[in-house]
């Protein structure tokens, strides 16, 4: 992530129109927002809609950034807006079997569609907070200091997310078992 | 770092060609769209000054043309109206008109 100096120093030369401004924010964060609306939207597809729609609108509304070095933070709010909004659009229009998941594979080997069905069932088991976390911290590379900071979270927050959503993952995806021999989900530990 | 989860699978950074194509797509978008906005407010800012001069202009007349109308209506209504010569002159001398001269005086017939 942009140290918060550079940060504001983007946005204010992005908001006088510099296009080399709007191509570092662009390069610095459009993934991270992409985490942040993969974490609620669960589809990579939409997820990367979202990251470009969301990116697009917080360029129109730069005048109303009122912190310009916390921009991270700033544009994930208008990630999770856009893609809870998507949710609930889908929610009214799919059609689906209560619990059924409705993953997307496109122009992937299927080796490689295999990995990301599995990762994308994984990440269903975490809440959407331990998804954007561990999301951040090990796709992203960002710090728990940059995770807390742009989540508006405490950094032991941000430690205690990621160690439970690495345990969950580890198990879903390695097949690994619990001492008692129970490989539960967050939500069955949840419900 | 051993213990991070290999999300490279989902990452869309791994079609370099696409992910360049869509964020420069996306920066054009967002340079024209900032563009345009800028535009329209220095095009506001441009004629602000103009407007704002002949909007000035405007009230000065035609606060000066109320203020001369109301100084005539106000000689009018004291000086050359007879109806209120009328009255001043009653309540000066302490006459009680009549009711007829009193109607016709306020412009009965």
């Amino acid at each position: 992530m942009l140290p918060h100096d550079e940060s504001a120093d983007l946005v204010h030369r992005a908001q006088r129109g510099e296009a080399k401004a709007f191509t570092s924010l662009v390069q610095a964060f459009l993934r991270p927002a992409y985490s942040i609306a993969l974490s609620v939207v669960g589809r990579p597809a939409d997820a990367e809609d979202i990251a470009q729609e969301a990116f697009l609108k917080a360029f129109q509304s730069l005048d109303t950034c009122r912190e310009p070095e916390r921009f991270a933070a700033w544009l994930f709010q208008i990630v999770r807006n856009r893609a809870r909004n998507l949710l609930d659009s889908r929610r009214l229009r799919d059609v689906a079997p209560e619990g059924a998941r409705i993953l997307e594979f496109v122009t992937l080997p299927p080796e490689t569609a295999g990995m990301r069905e599995s990762l994308l069932s994984a990440l269903a088991d975490l809440d959407i907070e331990k998804r954007e976390v561990v999301l951040l911290h090990d796709l992203e590379n960002w710090t728990h200091h940059e995770i807390a900071e742009a989540l508006n979270i405490s950094e032991v927050s941000s430690r205690q997310r990621l160690f439970q959503a690495r345990q969950i993952l580890r198990v879903k995806l390695c097949g690994e078992r619990t001492q008692d021999g129970h490989a539960g989900s967050e939500k069955n530990h949840a419900g | 770092m051993e213990d991070r989860i290999d999300f490279s699978a989902l990452d869309p950074r791994r079609d370099e060609v696409r992910w360049t194509r869509t964020v420069s797509a996306l920066v054009s978008k967002a340079v024209a769209e900032r563009h345009r906005r800028l535009s329209i407010e220095q095009q506001l800012l441009r004629w602000a000054r103009p407007v704002l001069a002949v909007a000035a202009g405007l009230s000065f007349v035609s606060w000066t043309a109320g203020y001369l109308t109301a100084n005539r209506a106000h000689r009018i209504s004291t000086v050359e109206n007879p109806a209120a010569l009328n009255l001043a002159h009653w309540a000066a001398n302490n006459q009680i008109p009549e009711p007829s001269d009193l109607y016709g005086t306020l412009g009965g017939n």
